[in-house]
């Protein structure tokens, strides 16, 4: 019996010996704010109110507080990774493994009620898709200038041929958005054309982000240069030079788990005169004149040169170097005034790595569809732009009401 | 606060353990678990540990008067047992029912609001912790257990956080005696360490994942209707009730263990019966025990004639229906579940027992299977739309790609999960950890390997090993249940109904 007795000892002082030693490191370790691995903020330490306490807000909030800032956090989620593997279920959180390394989301975030999120859903309402189809076809039929809209695919959509997941969800999205799109909405359908060129091995779509890469927006841009009429100005591949940033990890590679996966390489592309173009960032400030009346005033609160900010190739965000990230509205014109056309670009962050072509033929407008902007008409009056680009992700469309509230 | 969190694990058990065995005396031990338990208690709602409080003082008073009466004036106590049950059951009706019976009279008289109390929030636990207060005065009253003079000793038995908001539901009688004469020992602690591990794989590894896929196949039985979704909703919800709820059951016995208690088994491999009369003696026995002692018994249980018994089991399975959840839904489960029992008393059973054993249990888990869908669709007509669909009618299709998928990524997981229904993986382990492998090989008469009399002690050098590869496993199995709570994404709580 001793030994049983060794066993039963050694049980309880590790268990004890876990707990102790985790907790302790746990109030050893300083807070992060960040976390480069999620690329996303983490949780801070919730300030206590009675009020927090009894509506039960307070205990969520510690919950999700011990949760971002547990010790070795990073090692944990790299084990459920291995895990959920191991498992067979060739996905974690959401992500598929693909082939090659290739990464791809393939769940909606989704809502049962208000608070409750279904995590694991790759149901979408059609409803949604139709609303902001429908938004954009009375907006571009009552809207004066030539309209283009890319809707450009998730990584999903166009990695089909790596992984197990089958495509009919991609598909229905696809049929859906193409059976209700008015033609006044220039709607260029992508989903074949990257799906062709994943398939003939071309890297289109990053394997660790949700983005494509840059020669997937170059792609992009000559279709949207075609759907302009502006076919003979398409700037030709060759003639740019293209930078590769590599160990780019993305935001779908920080979801995932699956710390062996290999780093993207996020090229720049590039004809050697951006520092002819100056980007500035803008913000609306609402004062208050000397007889009360609401004053707003928009005011550059941002500028440099060109459209990158090279600060963030060094981080892990290397994508927010395209227009330093996401900013509500900006400009990328070409410096002292160029007389140029204007380009209204109507986005989300797809199109960010859409500028380094676009800048090149027009001086651009660029408005991020957020839930606060809806008059996007306004914007073009005010720039006096003479065409209008939509770029709006699958993801975005299914999952915000953004584009539904257009006029 | 819930067993599968960080919080619980690594602050509150913490502090718990600490405090608990820094101080040597019993009676103040037992303090810091009442103070503790509250604490528990009270993390998601802290209002509600004052209905807590109201409810064990309530019943600790009563007490003493149930009990100084019992041998003079058994009519007086009996009344003070009453006014102590209807406190009981008042506040439990209160919380969990008033809503619901408000809902259905407004539907009955077709009136429009006043009735319903908006904002009336369930105490978690409540059914569970009303059970233990009443056992305690029936007990009492009938002489079954002593009278607690203590206060902190009965409000230790009301609120040990362990069994507190999911069971299993102790009786009084069971730990009148452990709650001030226990002993704890490094391997009680040892075993309580095992178990509260097995318990919190079992409900974070794999009843989370069942729980997932389950949700998945239920919000997607509005879109595409498929055969194969709702043997799949019927599958993983059976999995995930057992993983989650027997999951916390172990948790409870193992926490329970750590600080001295030994508390009676919950669930004994329910899924392996070969009739519905033995599932409910598998499933979820303290709550079984509990309406058998003191409602089906009482109410004159079998001694009275076939007719009354019926009667008995009918009323016992509409109030265990009901004491799930105040919906109707678990009504109809409770009904449905009277009537399968009742035939299986009068004909069912002896017809079923003439069956071969694979084709009783197919019958038993297809019920069952069957039940659970009830159970879960609060929504009554959603759930005949899935049990419907099981057979095709409904549908669209028999499956789609995604739900192929879906399945597929969900095999293996279910494969170890329904072997974990069975005692097998506990037998083969016992057998490694137990069979003297240096006797030579030998066999007893029936070929077997001899086994070791003295039960889990590794004589041989191979018993060590597996001995040492069980301790390491298990704490890896805690680990990754770590993992998963560090790495959340999905973890329903199912105990905000009951």
């Amino acid at each position: 019996m001793k030994k049983l007795k060794l066993f039963n000892l050694i049980t309880v002082s590790l268990f004890v010996l876990l707990i102790v030693c985790l907790t302790a490191a746990f109030l050893i370790i300083p807070d992060r704010d960040f976390s480069e691995e999620e690329n996303r903020k983490l949780s801070q330490v919730p300030k206590f109110t009675l009020e927090k306490l009894a509506d039960g807000t307070f205990s969520d909030q510690i919950t999700k507080y011990i949760e971002d800032q547990f010790p070795m956090r990073d090692l944990f989620v790299e084990l459920k990774g291995y895990s959920e593997l191991a498992l067979g279920k060739g996905e974690n959180n959401g992500v598929l493994l693909g082939r090659d390394g290739q990464l791809a989301v393939r769940l909606f975030d989704a809502y049962k009620s208000r608070l409750e999120r279904i995590e694991d859903t790759d149901l979408y309402s059609e409803e949604n898709i139709i609303a902001g189809i429908e938004a954009l076809n009375r907006f571009s039929e009552s809207c004066e200038l030539p309209v283009v809209t890319l809707i450009p695919p998730r990584s999903v959509d166009v990695a089909c041929s790596a992984v197990d997941y089958p495509s009919e969800i991609s598909d229905s999205i696809r049929d859906t958005i193409a059976s209700n799109i008015s033609e006044k909405a220039g709607y260029i359908d992508l989903f074949g054309e990257m799906r062709g060129r994943f398939d003939a091995g071309e890297y289109v779509y990053m394997r660790t982000d949700h983005h494509w890469t840059s020669y997937g927006a170059y792609l992009a841009y000559c279709e949207v240069m075609r759907s302009f009429g502006m076919e003979d100005e398409i700037i030709p591949a060759e003639n740019f030079t293209v930078e590769g940033v590599k160990d780019f990890y993305g935001t779908t590679w920080s979801k995932a788990g699956f710390r062996f996966v290999g780093p993207d390489t996020l090229e720049l592309w590039s004809l050697g005169n951006e520092d002819e173009f100056e980007t500035s960032c803008y913000s609306v400030i609402q004062s208050y004149s000397e007889d009360g009346s609401a004053v707003k005033e928009k005011k550059a609160y941002k500028s440099f040169s060109s459209w990158l900010n090279r600060d963030y190739l060094d981080q892990k965000d290397k994508y927010a170097a395209f227009l330093d990230g996401t900013h509500n509205e900006q400009t990328v014109f070409m410096k002292g005034g160029s007389g140029r056309e204007k380009l209204l670009v109507v986005k989300d962050s797809f199109a960010n790595s859409l500028v380094q072509f676009l800048a090149q033929h027009f001086d651009l407008v660029i408005i991020n569809l957020a839930n606060k902007v809806s008059d996007v008409t306004s914007y073009a009056d005010e720039y006096g732009c003479s065409r209008i680009l939509f770029v709006y992700n699958v993801a975005n469309l299914i999952e915000t009401s953004n584009l539904s509230a257009i006029k | 606060m819930v067993f599968s969190s960080l919080i619980f694990i690594f602050f509150f058990l913490n502090l718990t353990l600490g405090l608990y065995y820094m101080i040597p005396k019993r009676i103040w031990r037992n303090c810091v678990l009442f103070v503790m338990s509250l604490i528990f208690y009270g993390w998601g709602e802290p209002v509600y540990i004052l209905v807590m409080i109201f409810s064990v003082t309530s019943a600790f008073l009563l007490g003493f008067f149930i009990s100084k009466y019992r041998e003079s004036n058994i009519k007086l106590s009996r009344l003070f047992l009453i006014i102590s049950v209807c406190v009981s059951l008042a506040l439990l009706f209160f919380f969990k029912y008033f809503n619901f019976v408000a809902e259905n009279l407004m539907l009955l008289t077709g009136q429009n609001g006043g009735l319903v109390i908006e904002g009336l929030k369930l105490p978690i636990g409540i059914s569970f912790y009303t059970f233990q207060i009443m056992s305690y005065s029936i007990d009492l009253y009938r002489g079954d257990a002593n009278l607690q003079k203590n206060y902190v000793s009965f409000g230790t038995y009301v609120t040990l956080f362990p069994q507190l908001i999911a069971g299993p539901i102790v009786r009084y009688k069971d730990v009148d005696a452990q709650l001030n004469g226990r002993t704890e020992s490094v391997a009680l602690f040892a075993s309580g360490v095992r178990r509260f591990i097995t318990g919190m794989s079992k409900k974070v590894l794999i009843g989370d994942g069942a729980a997932a896929v389950y949700e998945y196949f239920k919000s997607a039985s509005g879109v595409s209707n498929t055969v194969a979704g709702a043997w799949m909703i019927m599958l993983c919800f059976t999995i995930h009730i057992y993983y989650d709820f027997s999951g916390y059951s172990d948790m409870a016995i193992g926490l329970g263990r750590m600080f001295g208690f030994r508390f009676l088994e919950n669930f004994d491999y329910p899924y392996i019966s070969t009739t519905i009369s033995e599932f409910w003696r598998r499933w979820h026995i303290s709550l079984g025990t509990w309406f058998r002692e003191y409602v089906y018994i009482p109410l004159g249980g079998n001694r009275n004639g076939k007719l009354k018994q019926l009667r008995n089991l009918a009323i016992v399975w509409l109030l265990t229906g009901f004491w799930h959840g105040a919906n109707w839904n678990y009504i109809i489960w409770g009904v449905y579940y009277g009537i399968i029992l009742i035939a299986e008393k009068m004909f069912l059973g002896a017809l079923i027992e003439k069956l071969p054993r694979i084709l009783r249990h197919v019958y038993t888990l297809f019920l069952v299977g069957v039940g659970w869908i009830i159970f879960s669709f609060t929504d009554a007509g959603a759930g005949f739309d899935c049990f419907r669909a099981l057979f095709g009618s409904g549908c669209d299709s028999f499956t789609t790609a995604t739900v192929t998928y879906q399945i597929l990524r969900a095999l293996p997981l279910m494969i170890v999960a329904i072997l974990g229904c069975t005692p097998l993986p506990k037998k083969l382990w016992d057998r490694l950890c137990t069979v003297d492998w240096t006797a030579e090989g030998k066999l007893d008469s029936r070929g077997k390997p001899v086994e070791r009399s003295d039960g889990g002690c590794p004589s041989s050098a191979a018993g060590w090993v597996f001995s040492g590869i069980g301790t390491a496993g298990s704490l890896f199995l805690f680990v990754l249940s770590v993992a998963y709570l560090v790495n959340s994404s999905f973890s329903p709580f199912l105990y905000f109904i009951f």
